[in-house]
């Protein structure tokens, strides 16, 4: 036996003992499934957990009525979780026949060569690819003949805004450039309250913003397989995002320690004026809240800082194209049965009874036409059609991660009401090492 | 007796460490992890990557630092305690049982509230009469120095205060009746007898400590501010955010080689090792 062999004869030992076999023959999704069970890995919802049991239950039995196989939900508590799942999977050929994904992580799971590329057959089996709003297939795959995600649900980001605090400062609507909002909030930040609630500390929120500020001047952080992260746009992005609490003071300087939830939670305190970088989520808790009925969402700023017009190649970007993609495993031994499934989660009535139970959005597109016409959702929807991708590379996680790193680092900093020039450019110097070192990686 | 102990360390030791020691020498990432057998074959080139390009040796630094500086702070706290709680008085049961609350939260407990009370506008800032991060920044080091210190001392306390159960009470009564007051007691009878429960509590402790990753996770989050980028997290990161799982692994196997020095020192001056015991 050689080493390769031992180590493969040991690796499935191993995994033979910690994972467990699911389904067996294959089975067409028409004809007799009575005794077939697929297996779907979505996240635990925690904001509507019993909510969740129901829907599985109800999925399930749907399903068994149209095909007479029945589906068994698992649910992943991190992402921690669900790539310890995927991995576990993916190494041993077994487990879950269908998993939903975040957006951001549908490139990574799609390195892994793991998953389904749907050809035009595959995609009728779902109810077609023009079922789907466009702009949620925009990270589907690296182009349109290799898809593997198959667009779930939608959780555009906005950012929410107290109609109390505009107007008292006679505001009359939310500013479309970065620079704008800026001034807004220095003109709202007076009482006890201030211009912007925003999450320093936050994993993910920080990213987010650098990629749509510098998406919008037309330097995107990744093009083309090259970092952009120590060019001037990135630098002025960073200045203005952290320059908000540092020397512009139109944020708490508690928020160096805030997370997304406790911004969300100032701007129910009524302590903030605007919200931004939050989706249709924020509703459950803001309807709550002291702000209750006083508060609108609109689409965040689309002009880049330091602009007052869209610049040249800058795109109108009004938040990451977020939410989540399904995905058939290749090891599955349905795959018909498994795109059946898609399907039924993928309709009009499905998608719609998704959004009224979880207030995601559809995918679906006359299920998002629909929905368009209700004025409270109107920001929300815009902004799901002006999403636009992060770059479908497997190493867009490291780069994500380098570009909130820079925010951590700099916290110190910004504990001390200043931005220090040396140091965000030597951070942004050494993000973009990390980050070129992730793209020429990418495979 | 040979046989189902060899297979069961087999199984549980040397078969997980041989993949860990095989995989930590391939280029294994997303890419490759499908057919993992197959990932490319690299030499050391992870551990040089490992030494030359990430932050592995300052963590190693960090994690080793505050490890032996918590394990030398909960020695005499839990000495203390366990000392205090020695003789009989009333209420004795529950004082013991309350001081060993710190150490059995669960991590992810311990470091949520501890997150709450080092926040800017939080209890510690209000109580030290500072301000400023605790979070981050140089001090974030001290505070994790100061939670896995509450959060760790009980352990001292627990083994040592073991350790006095057992010690004979007529040695307590000859000392007495030798003239020896309460210090020539504690140090010339009470704590020789104690060194064995209290000197494994200590490498246990710094173990704990050094492979601590649930307190920074949740402290401090990820990435992690560079003071407190402790071992496991760092780990952690390469393999659950970069994907780099050949390179994470690599670090693992430093780390297991880090915490293996102070265990065989330990085995050795016990002489677990040779089943001899230790006198």
């Amino acid at each position: 036996m050689n080493r390769r062999q031992l180590a493969a004869l040991a690796g499935a030992l191993l995994l033979s003992t910690t994972l467990t076999a699911c389904g067996s023959d294959d089975d067409p999704a028409s004809g007799d499934n009575s005794g077939v069970t697929l297996t779907m890995l979505m996240g635990v919802n925690n904001i509507y957990p019993e909510q969740q049991r129901a829907w599985f239950t109800e999925v399930s039995d749907k399903f068994k009525a149209e095909t007479g196989a029945s589906v068994r939900f698992e649910t992943f508590a991190s992402a921690n979780d669900e790539l310890t799942k995927i991995q576990t999977s993916v190494v041993s050929g077994q487990g879950p026949d269908v998993y939903a994904l975040g957006t951001t992580f549908t490139p990574t799971a799609y390195a892994t060569g793991a998953f389904v590329e749907l050809t035009k057959e595959d995609w009728d089996k779902v109810g077609g690819r023009e079922r789907f709003l466009p702009a949620t297939l925009g990270i589907s795959g690296p182009d349109q003949e290799h898809e593997v995600g198959i667009p779930f649900a939608s959780r555009p980001f906005v950012m929410a805004y107290n109609k109390d605090l505009l107007t008292a400062a006679g505001i009359d609507k939310p500013a479309d450039s970065w620079d704008g909002l800026r001034d807004q909030a220095k003109q709202l930040t007076k009482d006890g309250a201030y211009g912007l609630a925003i999450g320093y500390a936050d994993g993910f929120d920080p990213w987010k913003f650098i990629w749509a500020m510098t998406t919008q001047a037309g330097t995107p952080v990744v093009k083309d397989g090259k970092a952009a992260l120590d060019g001037p746009n990135t630098k002025a992005a960073y200045e203005a995002y952290l320059g908000w609490l540092a020397t512009d003071k139109v944020v708490d300087p508690a928020a160096v320690g805030w997370k997304n939830a406790q911004a969300i939670a100032a701007f129910g305190e009524g302590k903030a004026a605007y919200l931004p970088m939050v989706s249709a989520s924020s509703k459950v808790s803001l309807d709550k809240s002291k702000v209750a009925g006083r508060y609108a969402y609109a689409v965040m700023p689309t002009i880049p800082p330091g602009a007052t017009s869209l610049p040249a190649g800058g795109v109108a970007a009004t938040s990451i194209l977020s939410g989540d993609n399904v995905v058939v495993a290749k090891y599955s031994k349905h795959k018909d049965l498994a795109l059946a499934l898609v399907k039924l989660l993928t309709s009009e009535e499905s998608q719609t009874s998704y959004y009224k139970t979880f207030g995601e959005l559809p995918t679906n597109q006359a299920a998002a036409t629909a929905l368009g016409s209700d004025p409270a959702l109107a920001a929300i929807v815009d902004s799901a059609g002006k999403s636009l991708n992060t770059p479908f590379t497997g190493g867009w996680s490291a780069v994500q991660l380098e570009l909130t790193n820079v925010v951590v680092q700099s916290i110190p900093d910004l504990s001390a009401g200043k931005v220090d020039d040396a140091k965000l450019t030597g951070l942004l110097g050494q993000a973009q090492t990390k980050a070129q070192q992730a793209l020429d990686k990418a495979k | 007796m040979f046989l189902p102990g060899g297979v069961l360390t087999l199984l549980v030791i040397v078969v997980p460490l041989a993949l860990a020691l095989y995989i930590s020498l391939l280029d294994l990432d997303q890419y490759s992890i499908r057919e993992w057998v197959g990932a490319e074959f690299i030499g050391f080139e992870n551990y040089v990557e490992a030494v030359r390009d990430s932050n592995l040796v300052h963590a190693i630094g960090l994690s080793v630092g505050y490890s032996a500086l918590v394990t030398v702070g909960c020695l005499p706290i839990g000495l203390a305690a366990a000392v205090a709680t020695q003789d009989r008085f009333k209420g004795r049961g529950l004082v013991r049982s309350v001081l060993l609350v710190p150490y059995v939260l669960p991590a992810f407990v311990v470091g949520s509230t501890w997150r709450i009370i080092f926040q800017p506008d939080g209890v510690a800032n209000e109580v030290l009469g500072t301000s400023g991060l605790w979070l981050n920044g140089p001090r974030s080091f001290w505070a994790l120095v100061i939670v896995q210190l509450w959060a760790g001392w009980p352990l001292v306390y627990l083994l040592a205060a073991a350790g006095l159960q057992s010690l004979d009470v007529t040695v307590h009564e000859a000392a007495a009746l030798d003239g020896a007051g309460w210090w020539a007691k504690l140090r010339h009878v009470v704590l020789p007898q104690l060194r064995g429960p209290v000197s494994l509590a200590l490498v246990i402790s710094f173990l704990h400590n050094v492979n601590s990753f649930t307190l920074p996770f949740v402290l401090f989050g990820v990435p992690s501010p560079y003071d407190v980028e402790v071992l496991p997290v760092l780990t952690y990161v390469e393999s659950f955010q970069n994907f780099e799982f050949g390179l994470s692994v690599a670090m693992a196997v430093v780390s297991l080689v880090l915490v293996a020095i102070p265990m065989a020192v330990y085995l050795r001056a016990v002489r677990l090792d040779t089943g001899r015991g230790q006198r």
